[in-house]
């Protein structure tokens, strides 16, 4: 971190060659076009540069505050951009192209976010999927699905919950 | 905002749904709240899991290439402003995880109150750097920071009744006017022998130089004084002391002047 702190490249490119494509495929089914996910992508390395400093392992993963910035920043455009579409996303389990070697730790990350999601019952994962990428809110969909707000928001709690479960249980067997 | 109302806000928090005035609240109570934020940054974890799920889209091509121009033009080019002060950020920051090591090391096994202090002491480090961040950039707004007279040390607590802790850094040049900035975090802000707290230089003649005088300190005992030395050189002044109102000193640390002090 203190390479990308002191703009070092090698730094950069390492940290591009594990992270960007996630980041990039985040951006894409958020923003909806390809041209805003490389520029969200840009501007999250270009935070992650700003902010390396705060970065402390101790309190998480590099790869989650990698992903934390990019989702904050394209909720803050989505929220900018007033009017904004926000694209309706469609899990896909499907096989990715060839990747490369460095690739192989965010596809590792997939395989830990697939595994722990599966965890989750049908209900769960679509609410969780309805606010994360479709941005609603809770009282959003409480509203939408005509269910009380307190159960919207325990059901979110206990999605989260149990995927955080699932990853620690995950990361143990690693 | 109770920890159980946030609480129940930290799951439509992480997820990036809460409302913007529910969120001001939020972020605000985890600035100091050491539970809530933990809980916070699990669910953070759990909400990221989420994005890695999706199944990977091909990559424009060049944009690892145009990050990495990106991130070298804001960082500077090798000897420019930027590069320097980032340099002596990253000393910094160095400097200020060391002290927070060394608060936890003086509190530990003392009295709950104490320690819970020290907690707190330790996650404002992030905020304490961003200041000694904020007051090098008024300092020096554009001017080159030579790295090599740039020098850095830490203060940490005298004895173990003692709190808080602080960074300190020095330009002492040969063709510039000397200056030093001290920020102190975590200092005693209700003691009846708290501010104002002196901050002097001394050298190992015993010769003395002030700094400056914290009258107030913020709700996390924090503080910082900026002076320049016309015409007076700084060579030699390494030994910097935090004194309270009764004379007595609470933080005490020496500036290392070896001209490769800052160069890793």
């Amino acid at each position: 971190m203190e390479g990308l702190l002191a703009g070092n490249e090698d730094a950069v490119r390492a940290l591009y060659a594990r992270y960007a494509r996630p980041i990039f495929t985040l951006g894409l089914r958020l923003l909806g076009s390809r041209e805003a996910a490389e520029e969200l992508t840009q501007d999250v390395f270009l935070a992650a540069w700003r902010k390396a400093a705060r970065f402390d392992p101790s309190r998480g993963r590099l790869s989650t505050w990698l992903m934390t910035i990019a989702h904050n920043l394209a909720v803050d455009r989505l929220r900018r951009e007033t009017g904004a579409s926000r694209p309706r996303l469609v899990l896909v389990d499907e096989v990715p192209e060839v990747v490369g070697a460095d690739e192989e730790a965010s596809m590792i990350e997939r395989d830990i976010a697939v595994r722990a999601l599966s965890t989750l019952s049908d209900a769960e994962r679509r609410l969780l999927v309805r606010a994360y990428f479709g941005g609603l809110t809770a009282r959003e969909i409480a509203e939408a699905d005509g269910i009380p707000l307190g159960t919207v928001k325990t059901r979110l709690r206990t999605a989260l919950i149990k995927v955080r479960r699932a990853n620690v249980d995950k990361e143990r067997l690693r | 905002m109770t920890c159980v109302q946030v609480r129940e806000l930290l799951a439509e928090r992480a997820v990036g749904v809460l409302p913007d005035g529910d969120r001001a609240e939020v972020e605000q109570h985890l600035r100091w709240c050491a539970g809530c934020r933990k809980e916070a940054a699990e669910l953070d974890s759990a909400a990221a899991t989420v994005a890695f799920a999706l199944a990977p889209v091909p990559m424009p091509a060049g944009l690892g290439e145009r990050i990495v121009a990106r991130v070298r033009q804001a960082a500077g080019s090798p000897g420019s402003p930027r590069r320097l002060r980032t340099a002596v950020a990253v000393a910094v920051a160095a400097v200020v995880a060391v002290a927070g090591l060394g608060w936890g090391a003086v509190m530990a096994g003392r009295a709950e109150r104490l320690a819970d202090r020290a907690e707190q002491v330790e996650l404002r480090q992030a905020e304490a750097l961003d200041r000694f961040r904020q007051v090098l950039a008024r300092v020096v707004p554009g001017a080159e920071l030579p790295e090599q007279e740039t020098f850095l040390g830490r203060l940490v607590p005298v004895g173990p009744e003692m709190l808080g802790g602080g960074a300190v850094l020095q330009l002492v040049s040969p063709n510039r006017i000397d200056f030093a900035i001290v920020l102190v975090n975590g200092l005693d802000t209700d003691g009846p022998d708290g501010v104002p707290y002196r901050v002097t230089l001394s050298n190992r003649s015993g010769d003395l130089l002030r700094v400056g005088r914290i009258d107030e300190l913020d709700a996390d005992g924090g503080a910082q004084l900026f002076r320049q030395f016309e015409g007076q050189e700084l060579v030699g002044y390494t030994h910097v002391r935090v004194t309270d109102a009764s004379g007595t000193v609470v933080l005490e640390g020496v500036v290392d002047q070896s001209p490769a002090a800052l160069g890793s």
